[in-house]
């Protein structure tokens, strides 16, 4: 059943939808842009075709607004709709009533959604298709429950509390000792209905040290299924993931064959349409993996698999979309190259403190094995409504070695921002680290070297010390000679 | 080294002197990069002008290049903006060849209230300066020890000096006791040069060349300097005087940089010896070229000339030293009592009679404090009748009835048993001994009554008659640096911290002003720096860091609700800024800054003030440690903000959903630790 798509509705902003507008540029398909109030100026909206107002700043108003998008599509007459990453992507509502209302969903089907985001149900759809999984308990109702399950099954601190409809960091609160409990239950069930509208949490015991390696899988509606290898994800910040790469340095060849396979295997099992990843804890001196979720939409970090492999993800999303057979088979798939990504969020890299405001400068790096995904130019504003990601820095090589020099180029040499903080001073510090290069980290590693990173961070570029002396000659100039001269 | 170096840096004390010692010449010391800027330019003479003089000094010959303290510290850190630790680092890098010298004030270095020993050793231990000029205005060896300990164990060379001034009690005898103590201090004159400051320029050519004379007699070898200032209009006789009598070291300026309250014209004072038959060692061709290199920027300088210009012989009266003339007379000009400075002259002329000490910092600042006071408040209470009655009054008594207390009139008695009344804490501070003993003895008893009232046998009995560095406890400095730090809220460099000994307050104001401005004060030239671009398309060009650079003004906006924008090309790229005026309204955020201030660790909106199990919090209630007192949401994500310790909270500072920065103030809580509270507190598990 072929369906061919004209015009997509991009149910997104920022990074995500200037990516996927590059793929229907290529692909000579007409986009839809849809906007909050603050976004009115912002640069999706200036990517595409036409764009839609759909309500206020809050996400729950624009952004999060079904039926607001779905008329959107109706009005732009988009016959399609991508909802990116965030957001409504792993809504099955939502995608329900996009097909319910006629138009393409470019996604896993609503059910697929729905069962693999219930993270209870998926690992019950793991353990069947005999992938492993970290011991744990849900639903929980309150702290003493978890304190039961821990008792019974002699599991010890840490632990960690999941939203149970959640993804993206948010709802995940970690627990060190008896003591956070309570808090920790009551904070994660807040952010579990503040972010996903559902206050079931789950928990689990907390691999220490664990490394996050997350599998690249494209399905079509004809059951075939293919991995595009894996990455390695393991540096993150509050469960937020800060620098990803492909392939992992973690894993030998007999270990990614297996992993990817287990991957296939699950999606498979589950019946998976579309573009999905599936993410493992990799315990690394134990050598053993463990699933974790599958996230059933594009990944933020799909970038760095492109380059290794060469295939545009979005492509092919909206081939399956149109009820294509995939036109690469699993043996098609030979990675030849490193990829690394750094997440530029508009924070303060000292204490990830979220930086909103207008981007004053910003010169975007160039040169050889570098790919930007930008969200921002110069001149936007950074509402302080939404995610913080301004910007994603790809960058390639023959080997990891190859591409860590080529991003410490991008990042130390051409990249600048100004107006808004960014974490640019704490990436080219880890990226500078000996045990980043040395591939040696986990999950805890900014934490644990917050300090070492700060201590590394460069001050003093010319650039910035020449906008302090034009700073003084702007107010000399507007407030003529001080008291005392 | 050219053909006119002798002396340079890395040479130890003892080789400077013979040197200095073995020469038939006399030498020049430049005091343009202090003094200059000090005595006739409010010290606002600029490094960045002052560094074009460095290259031409490094050729010309000179003993040393005074370029570092008195007031040029404060005043840098204050106004100028800069670090007197960077001037020395480029100064070094432009002269390489030639000896730095700094002004230290014995206990008070570069600030103006004693600090305890271990200060002081601290301070001058951070400080890379070749030659240590160290005065008293009490002319209280006592008080030099510790910078002489210092300075002579790092092998620089230090420079005692003995304030000078012409009075009747400063006879050879009393100048000769002096010198013996600093020879005994510096256990002999073969590793020191011995300054006299002549800092209101009053020694006449007779006095001058009697007193070095007699110190050559008792003290043939040892080297003497001579710090003269011109206030008096007789500077160059005196010079020439000095070097008859034997002084090797002269302390100049250009002749293009003189005005009336500095040291003397260098190509004048080389001219003046050289007919005498007195030899000077300088490089005169590198000396006119100074002389020249300064009409290029003093031009600049005009508006921080002293608003009082010319000689003044009357300074043998009222001894106002060189460096306070100019901020003397700006303060009375912005204090609008302009018209009262010869009545104040005059007060000061006896004053000193009654109080004997020297007129110099910080005595100068005592003086001028107190008699401006006592001039201002009988011109205030009085108008002109009473300053007249005044100084009739103090005429009265000190010339005609020479200072015979009981020959007053009962009625004057009980006047002047008030005059001291409202002095200032220095003053009270220096007639009981806290900055040392004073040269000629204590005030008589009527002092102490007119300044302390019916409480002065009391307080003449907490007199003492110690040296400050016997009698201040040490400071902790570990406590102090941790002050430092709090206020600027994060680490502070060594540098910083003795910015911070000397004046706590400008010092934090500084290092702010720093991380704002960068270094502007040292990029930019004078005009620009003083006035700013003026018309769209002036624009100002620096090389920084090895790149060049260019700032250029678009366009200055009209003022709006206290802000003007300002558009700048910055290397061509525009740039714009908010330029808040004095009529801004202030956003007044309060920021966390001790340790019981609680801060806000992100920007975001605190939606929750207290925590679900307690409900909101109100000022008075008990926190334990760990509790949840607020919640901050940023970016769709949760900030617990717990309690940091038990304790009760003294002030909430924000509101419910209010927009925070990071580091602002949420809570102020007072810490618990009896026992009592602790029984109510639930415990840690």
């Amino acid at each position: 059943m072929k369906k061919e798509i004209h015009k997509v509705l991009i149910a997104n902003r920022g990074v995500p939808a200037v990516r996927i507008m590059h793929t229907c540029r290529d692909r000579k398909i007409a986009t839809t842009a849809v906007y909050s109030t603050p976004d009115r100026l912002a640069h999706h909206v200036y990517m595409a075709d036409s764009a839609v107002h759909i309500g206020d700043a809050p996400p729950a108003k624009s952004y999060l607004n079904m039926e607001r998008i779905i008329e959107a599509a109706h009005a732009s007459k988009s016959d399609a709709i991508h909802p990116g990453w965030g957001f409504l992507s792993e809504n099955p509502q939502f995608a329900q009533a996009v097909i319910d209302e006629g138009f393409i969903w470019v996604g896993p089907p609503p059910e697929v959604i729905k069962v693999l985001g219930d993270k209870i149900q998926a690992k019950k759809i793991a353990q069947s298709a005999s992938v492993p999984i970290i011991p744990g308990i849900s639903p929980v109702k309150d702290a003493k429950d978890i304190k039961e399950w821990m008792e019974k099954n002699a599991i010890t601190f840490p632990i960690i509390i999941k939203a149970a409809a959640g993804g993206g960091g948010k709802g995940m609160v970690r627990v060190d000792s008896k003591r956070e409990l309570v808090n920790a239950f009551n904070q994660a069930q807040s952010e579990a209905l503040k972010s996903f509208g559902d206050t079931r949490v789950m928990v689990e015991k907390y691999i220490e040290h664990g490394r996050h390696i997350e599998v690249q899988i494209v399905a079509d509606v004809y059951g075939n299924v293919i991995h595009l290898f894996e990455r390695e994800c393991t540096l993150q910040r509050r469960h937020q993931k800060i620098i990803e790469e492909a392939p992992s340095p973690s894993l030998r060849d007999d270990l990614r064959r297996e992993i990817c396979f287990a991957a296939v295997r699950l999606m498979r099992e589950v019946k998976y349409v579309s573009a999905g990843t599936v993410e493992f804890i990799f315990d690394a001196p134990n050598k053993k993996f463990y699933f974790l979720e599958v996230n059933t939409r594009l990944q933020v970090e799909h970038g760095i698999t492109e380059l290794i492999t060469g295939l545009d993800i979005v492509g092919m999303m909206l081939d399956i979309a149109m009820g294509k057979e995939l036109h690469v088979k699993q043996s098609d798939i030979r990675p030849n190259r490193w990829a690394l990504e750094v997440r530029l969020n508009a924070e303060n890299p000292k204490n990830f403190s979220p930086s909103f405001g207008k981007i004053t400068r910003l010169l975007v790096p160039q040169g050889p094995g570098v790919r930007i995904a930008s969200g921002v130019y110069e001149g936007a504003d950074i509402p302080p409504y939404y995610d913080s990601l301004i910007m994603l820095l790809i960058t390639a090589g023959v080997d990891r070695d190859d591409a860590i020099r080529v991003m410490d180029r991008a990042l130390g040499r051409n990249l600048r921002v100004e107006g808004v903080k960014t974490l640019a001073p704490l990436l080219l510090a880890i990226i500078r680290h000996p045990a980043f290069i040395a591939g040696e980290f986990s999950t805890y590693f900014i934490e644990t070297h917050m300090d070492e990173l700060i201590a590394a961070f460069r001050y003093n570029y010319s650039e910035d010390e020449v906008l302090k002396i034009a700073n003084y000659v702007a107010e000399i100039s507007a407030l003529g000679p001080q008291k005392w001269m | 080294m050219s053909k006119y170096g002798f002396v340079k840096p890395g040479m130890g004390a003892h080789e400077i002197v013979k040197k200095v010692r073995d020469s038939r010449e006399v030498f020049f010391a430049s005091t343009a990069m202090r003094d200059a800027g000090q005595s006739d330019y409010k010290n606002r003479l600029r490094i960045h002008d002052l560094l074009t003089l460095a290259p031409l000094y490094n050729e010309m010959g000179l003993f040393s290049a005074e370029c570092h303290g008195g007031a040029r510290w404060h005043v840098g850190i204050m106004n100028r903006k800069e670090n007197p630790f960077e001037e020395v680092r480029l100064l070094r890098k432009a002269m390489p060849n030639i000896l730095l010298q700094t002004l230290v004030r014995e206990t008070s270095l570069w600030g103006y209230r004693p600090y305890p020993p271990n200060v002081v050793k601290y301070a001058v231990s951070y400080v890379d300066i070749d030659v240590w000029r160290c005065f008293s205005f009490l002319n209280d060896i006592r008080n030099m020890e510790p910078v002489a300990e210092v300075v002579i164990n790092k092998g620089k060379l230090f420079e005692p000096t003995i304030s000078f001034t012409d009075a009747d009690w400063t006879t050879d005898q009393y100048y000769l006791g002096v010198i013996d103590e600093i020879v005994a201090l510096c256990g002999g004159i073969s590793d020191i040069i011995l300054c006299i400051k002549d800092m209101a320029g009053v020694g006449t050519t007779k006095r001058i060349g009697t007193l070095i004379d007699k110190i050559k007699q008792r003290y043939p070898d040892l080297i003497i300097e001579y710090h003269r200032h011109m206030t008096d209009g007789l500077a160059l006789p005196a010079y020439l005087s000095a070097a008859k009598a034997g002084a090797k070291i002269f302390d100049v300026e250009e002749d293009s940089l003189v005005r009336f309250y500095g040291e003397p014209p260098m190509l004048a004072v080389e001219a003046y010896f050289e007919e005498a038959g007195i030899h000077v060692h300088l490089n005169r061709e590198a000396a006119e070229d100074a002389v020249l290199k300064v009409r290029e920027w003093i031009g600049n300088y005009e508006w921080a000339e002293s608003p009082f210009k010319g000689f003044d012989h009357t300074v043998t009266y009222h001894r106002m030293p060189g460096g306070a003339f100019p901020s003397s007379f700006e303060q009375a000009s912005k204090g609008d009592f302009l018209e009262l400075m010869p009545a104040i002259l005059k007060v000061m002329s006896l004053y000193n009679r009654i109080i004997h000490y020297f007129d110099v910092t910080p005595g100068s600042q005592i003086t001028w404090v107190t008699c401006s006071g006592i001039v201002n408040k009988y011109a205030k209470e009085q108008g002109n009748i009473g300053v007249k009655h005044l100084i009739g009054l103090l005429n009265k008594f000190i010339i005609e009835q020479d200072q015979n207390f009981e020959s007053m009139d009962k009625e004057e008695q009980e006047e002047l048993l008030k005059i001291f009344r409202n002095a200032p804490d220095d003053f009270r501070n220096l007639i009981l001994g806290q900055y040392g003993q004073l040269p000629n003895g204590w005030p008589a008893g009527w002092v102490y009554e007119s300044t302390f009232g019916d409480a002065w046998p009391e307080k003449i009995k907490t007199r003492n008659d110690l040296s400050p560095v016997d009698l201040l406890k040490e400071d902790s400095l570990k406590r102090l640096r941790s002050n430092l730090e709090e206020a600027i809220g994060r680490n502070a460099t060594d540098e910083e911290f003795v910015l911070y000994l000397m004046h706590p307050k400008d010092a934090v104001e500084y290092i702010e002003w720093h991380e704002k401005y960068g270094e502007a004060a040292l990029v930019l030239p004078t005009s620009i720096w003083r006035e700013g671009l003026k018309k769209p398309g002036d624009k100002v060009e620096f090389d920084f860091w090895g790149k060049p650079y260019c700032i250029e003004l678009a366009s200055i906006g009209a003022e709006h609700d206290g802000v003007v924008q300002v558009v700048l090309l910055v290397n061509n790229k525009t740039k714009v800024y908010a330029v808040q005026t004095p009529h801004a309204k202030k956003e007044d955020k309060r920021m966390a800054k001790g340790a019981n201030d609680i801060p806000s660790p992100v920007n975001g909106t605190v939606w929750r003030i207290g925590n679900p199990k307690r409900g909101t919090l109100q000022v008075g209630d008990i926190v334990y440690k760990g509790e949840e007192m607020a919640n901050v949401e940023a970016m769709k994500m949760e900030n617990v903000i717990a309690a940091p310790f038990a304790g009760q909270i003294r002030e909430i500072c924000v509101k419910l959903n209010e927009l925070v920065q990071e580091g602002q103030l949420l809570f102020v809580i007072d810490k618990k630790v009896g026992s009592t509270e602790q029984g109510i507190l639930p415990a840690d598990s």
